[in-house]
C-alpha cells in the first residue's frame, strides 16, 4: 500500500528544479560579468592603441619621447600594462616605463578587419594580459603598436563576484527549499484531515467522514461517504431479511413441535426431534447471518450505561423476584465500539442468566481498564446463586454446552454472546462472586474519546 | 381465569387455546390485531397472550393501545424476535413478559401461571387458605394434605377465588372471569358449582356475603 510520498516528491521537485536553476544562474551571471568586463578592457586598449597611434603619426617618428600614455598604470613597473612600438622584425622602438624584463609577446592570430589583433597571454611573472596590436604603416617602414591590459585584476574581480553570487544565490536557494517543504507540507493538510477523518468513522466516533475539502479530494471524502452508506444499507437489507426468514420459519416450527408433543406415536417423535434440530439450526444460523452481516459495520458506537439502564429496567420487570442493583458509573465512562443492539444481546443475556439462577440479588458494575491496546469497557454482573466450579466454568465458555436443561432458555444465549464477544475482540471470564455465586466479567472495546462526544443530558 | 390468545396462525392459535384450556383457563381467541384489542378492550382477562407480528394492526401497536387506555392486564409477548433489543421494545411498549418462537408449550403455561400470580400479589405458587392448598402449577388441590379431586369447572372457581382470597367477588364477576365468550352465561351455574365446591370442601371455606357474592378467607 505504502509507497512514497506525495509531499516529499513535491518538495524534491521543486528543491531540484531550484537547485539546477540557482547554479545556472549564478554560472550565467558570472559569464556575463566577465564578458563585460573584458569587452571594456579591450575598448580602454583599443583607444590606447589608437591613441598612440596618433602620437606616432603626429610625431612621425617612432622614437620620440612625445609618444606616450597619460594613464600612470603604464609607467608603474610589471603592472601588467604595457605598450611597445617596434617592426615586423621585433625590433623596439619605444615603450612604456612599466615594462622591465619582459618580453612582450608576438600575435599569432590574423588581424580584423581594421588590421587589428587581439588576443590573451601570460607574461612571465605569471600575469594574464589583454593584447590588442596594431600595425601602422609610416612610409617606409611599417610598425606594430602593442598595448596590454591586465587581465588578472579583472579575473580576480570575477571571482570575487562569483563568490558573492553563489552566497546570495544559495541564501535565496535554502529560503525557496524552506518554502516549499513548507508549501508541500501545507498542501498535505487537508490529505492529513481526511485522513483523521476516516479514522474517526473506523473508530466509531462518527458515522461518516464529516469536513470540507479542497476540489482534488473532496471526490475521494464523497466516495467513502457513499460506500459508508451503501455497506449500511446492504447490511440493513440482509439484517431485515433475517428478520423476516426467522419470523417465517419460526411459526411454523413452533406449530409442528407443540403438535407433535401433544400427540403419540412414532411419527408424532419423528416430527417433535426434526422440528427441534430444525429450531436449533435456524437460530444457530440466523444469528451467524447477523454476525456476518455485522463484522463490517463501522462507526457506531454505543452508551452502555444507558443500555444497562434499560435492561436492568426489564429484568425488573420479568424477574420480579429478583433485586437487580446497577450502579451507575460517572459519565466519563467511554463508549462501546461497536452495535447498540449487539452490546444488549451480550449484556440481556447474561443478565437474564444471572437473574434466572440468583436467589433474589444481581449486582451490575460497569467500569473502564486501560490495557496494552486502549481502554476496555468492563462489565460485572454478580448475582448470589450456586455458581459454578472452576471445570463447569470451563465447559460453559466451550460452545454449546448447557449445564442445566431445566432452566428456561435455550442453550444458545450464551453461544450468542461467546460469538459476539468474539466478532468485537472482547474477552468473557466467570468468577467467584462476592454475593456467593458467579461473576461475569465481559470486556469490549471502547470508542475513543466516546464520553467527550456523548450529548449532556439535559 | 379468562385468558386472551391474540396469535394469526391458525394451529399455532387453536395450540395455545388447547393448551390454556387444559391447564384449566376459559380462553378467547383473537386472528388478527384489530378483533384483538377490541376483545382485549371491552373484555375482563386475567392475561393476555399476544403475538407481535399481526395483521391489520401489529402487536406491539394493539400493547401500547391498551396501555394508554389505562388497561393493567399482564399481557404474555410471543415474537420470533428473540433479540434482547426486541424484548426491551415489547417490555418498554408495556408487555410483562416475553416468549421467543419457536417456543415448549409448558413455558407459556409456566409464564402465563407466573403473571396471573404476579397480578394477584401473590409470591408462591402455592395458595393456602386454613387447611385448603392449591398447588397452581399441577392445579391439585389437598385439605389437611388429603388430595380432592376437583372438575375443571370447580377447579377454575376454586383457582379464581383463592388467587383473590380476602375479597369479596360478585357472581358477575365470577362469570366474566370464569367463562370464554362463546359460554352460554347463565348465573345459577355459579351458584351450582359453589354448591359441589362447597361439599368437596371444608363447610367455612367459601362464605357468601349476601348481596354481593363470595369470598374466601385470608389466613
Amino acid at each position: 500500500m505504502r509507497k512514497g510520498s506525495i509531499a516529499a516528491s513535491l518538495f524534491w521537485l521543486s528543491a531540484g528544479w531550484l537547485i539546477l536553476a540557482l547554479v545556472a544562474t549564478g554560472f550565467l551571471l558570472t559569464d556575463l560579468y566577465s564578458r563585460a568586463l573584458d569587452n571594456s578592457l579591450s575598448d580602454t586598449l583599443e583607444f590606447h592603441v589608437e591613441s598612440l597611434t596618433g602620437a606616432l603619426l603626429e610625431t612621425g617618428n617612432p622614437l620620440s619621447s612625445d609618444i606616450a600614455l597619460t594613464d600612470p598604470r603604464f609607467n608603474r613597473p610589471r603592472s601588467g600594462w604595457y605598450w611597445a612600438i617596434r617592426d615586423a622584425d621585433g625590433a623596439v622602438y619605444n615603450l612604456s616605463t612599466s615594462v622591465v624584463g619582459i618580453a612582450l609577446p608576438e600575435l599569432t592570430e590574423l588581424p580584423d578587419m581594421l588590421g587589428r589583433r587581439s588576443a590573451i597571454v601570460s607574461d612571465s611573472f605569471g600575469t594574464s594580459m589583454r593584447v590588442v596590436e596594431r600595425t601602422v604603416t609610416l612610409a617606409p617602414k611599417t610598425y606594430q603598436i602593442v598595448v596590454t591590459g591586465n587581465l588578472s585584476e579583472i579575473l580576480e574581480l570575477v571571482g570575487d563576484f562569483r563568490g558573492q553570487a553563489f552566497i546570495v544565490l544559495g541564501a535565496v536557494g535554502v529560503m525557496l527549499a524552506v518554502m516549499s517543504a513548507i508549501v508541500a507540507r501545507f498542501a498535505m493538510r487537508p490529505i492529513d484531515r481526511l485522513s483523521r477523518a476516516i479514522e474517526a468513522v473506523r473508530e466509531g466516533e462518527s458515522v461518516a467522514v464529516t469536513g470540507t475539502y479542497p476540489r482534488e479530494i473532496a471526490p475521494l471524502a464523497e466516495e467513502v461517504n457513499e460506500l459508508l452508506r451503501s455497506n449500511s444499507q446492504i447490511i440493513e437489507r440482509a439484517r431485515n431479511q433475517v428478520g423476516n426468514l426467522a419470523h417465517g420459519l419460526k411459526t411454523p416450527i413452533a406449530v409442528l413441535r407443540n403438535e407433535a408433543s401433544a400427540k403419540k406415536g412414532a411419527l408424532a417423535d419423528v416430527v417433535l426431534a426434526e422440528s427441534e434440530k430444525m429450531s436449533t439450526m435456524v437460530s444457530t444460523y440466523l444469528e451467524r447471518a447477523r454476525l456476518a452481516a455485522r463484522t463490517s459495520v463501522v462507526g457506531k458506537k454505543a452508551d452502555a450505561t444507558m443500555i444497562m439502564l434499560r435492561l436492568t429496567r426489564v429484568m425488573r420487570k420479568i424477574h420480579p423476584e429478583v433485586t437487580v442493583a446497577f450502579q451507575r458509573p460517572d459519565a466519563s465512562l467511554p463508549w462501546f465500539r461497536g452495535d447498540e443492539a449487539d452490546l444488549e444481546e451480550m449484556a440481556g443475556n447474561l443478565l437474564d442468566n444471572a437473574c434466572k439462577w440468583s436467589k433474589g440479588q444481581v449486582g451490575v458494575r460497569l467500569s473502564s481498564e486501560r490495557v496494552d491496546t486502549g481502554t476496555m469497557l468492563l462489565i460485572r454482573i454478580d448475582d448470589n446463586g450456586p455458581g459454578l466450579s472452576e471445570e463447569d466454568a470451563q465447559k460453559v465458555l466451550r460452545r454449546g454446552v448447557r449445564l442445566d436443561e431445566k432452566t428456561p432458555g435455550s442453550g444458545l444465549g450464551l453461544d450468542i454472546v461467546k460469538e459476539l464477544v468474539d466478532v468485537y475482540g472482547g474477552s468473557l471470564a466467570l468468577k467467584r462472586s462476592a454475593l456467593g455465586g458467579l461473576m461475569v466479567e465481559l470486556r469490549l472495546p471502547t470508542a475513543r474519546l466516546g464520553s467527550m462526544t456523548k450529548p449532556v443530558a439535559p | 381465569m379468562r385468558i386472551l390468545v391474540v396469535e394469526d396462525d391458525t394451529n399455532l392459535n387453536r395450540q395455545l387455546k388447547e393448551a390454556l384450556t387444559e391447564g384449566g383457563y376459559a380462553v378467547d381467541v383473537a386472528f388478527d390485531g384489530e378483533e384483538g384489542h377490541f376483545l382485549g378492550d371491552t373484555e375482563p382477562y386475567d392475561a393476555i397472550v399476544l403475538d407481535i407480528g399481526l395483521p391489520r394492526m401489529d402487536g406491539l401497536s394493539v400493547l401500547e393501545e391498551w396501555r394508554r387506555a389505562g388497561k393493567t392486564t399482564p399481557v404474555l409477548l410471543l415474537t420470533a424476535r428473540d433479540r434482547w433489543s426486541d424484548k426491551v421494545q415489547g417490555i418498554d411498549a408495556g408487555a410483562d413478559d416475553y416468549v421467543a418462537k419457536p417456543f415448549h408449550m409448558e413455558e407459556v403455561l409456566a409464564r402465563i401461571r407466573a403473571l396471573v400470580r404476579r397480578a394477584a400479589g401473590l409470591a408462591s405458587n402455592e395458595i393456602v387458605s386454613g387447611s385448603v392448598r392449591l398447588d397452581v402449577r399441577s392445579g391439585k388441590v389437598t385439605v389437611d394434605g388429603q388430595s380432592v379431586k376437583l372438575t375443571s369447572h370447580e377447579l377454575r372457581l376454586l383457582s379464581y377465588l383463592m388467587h383473590h382470597k380476602g375479597k369479596v367477588i360478585s357472581r358477575t364477576e365470577l362469570t366474566e372471569h370464569l367463562y370464554d365468550q362463546d359460554f352460554d352465561r347463565d348465573s345459577n351455574t355459579i351458584e351450582v358449582f359453589v354448591g359441589r365446591l362447597r361439599k368437596k370442601l371444608p363447610e367455612d371455606c367459601i362464605q357468601t356475603v349476601r348481596g354481593l357474592g363470595y369470598q374466601i378467607a385470608e389466613d
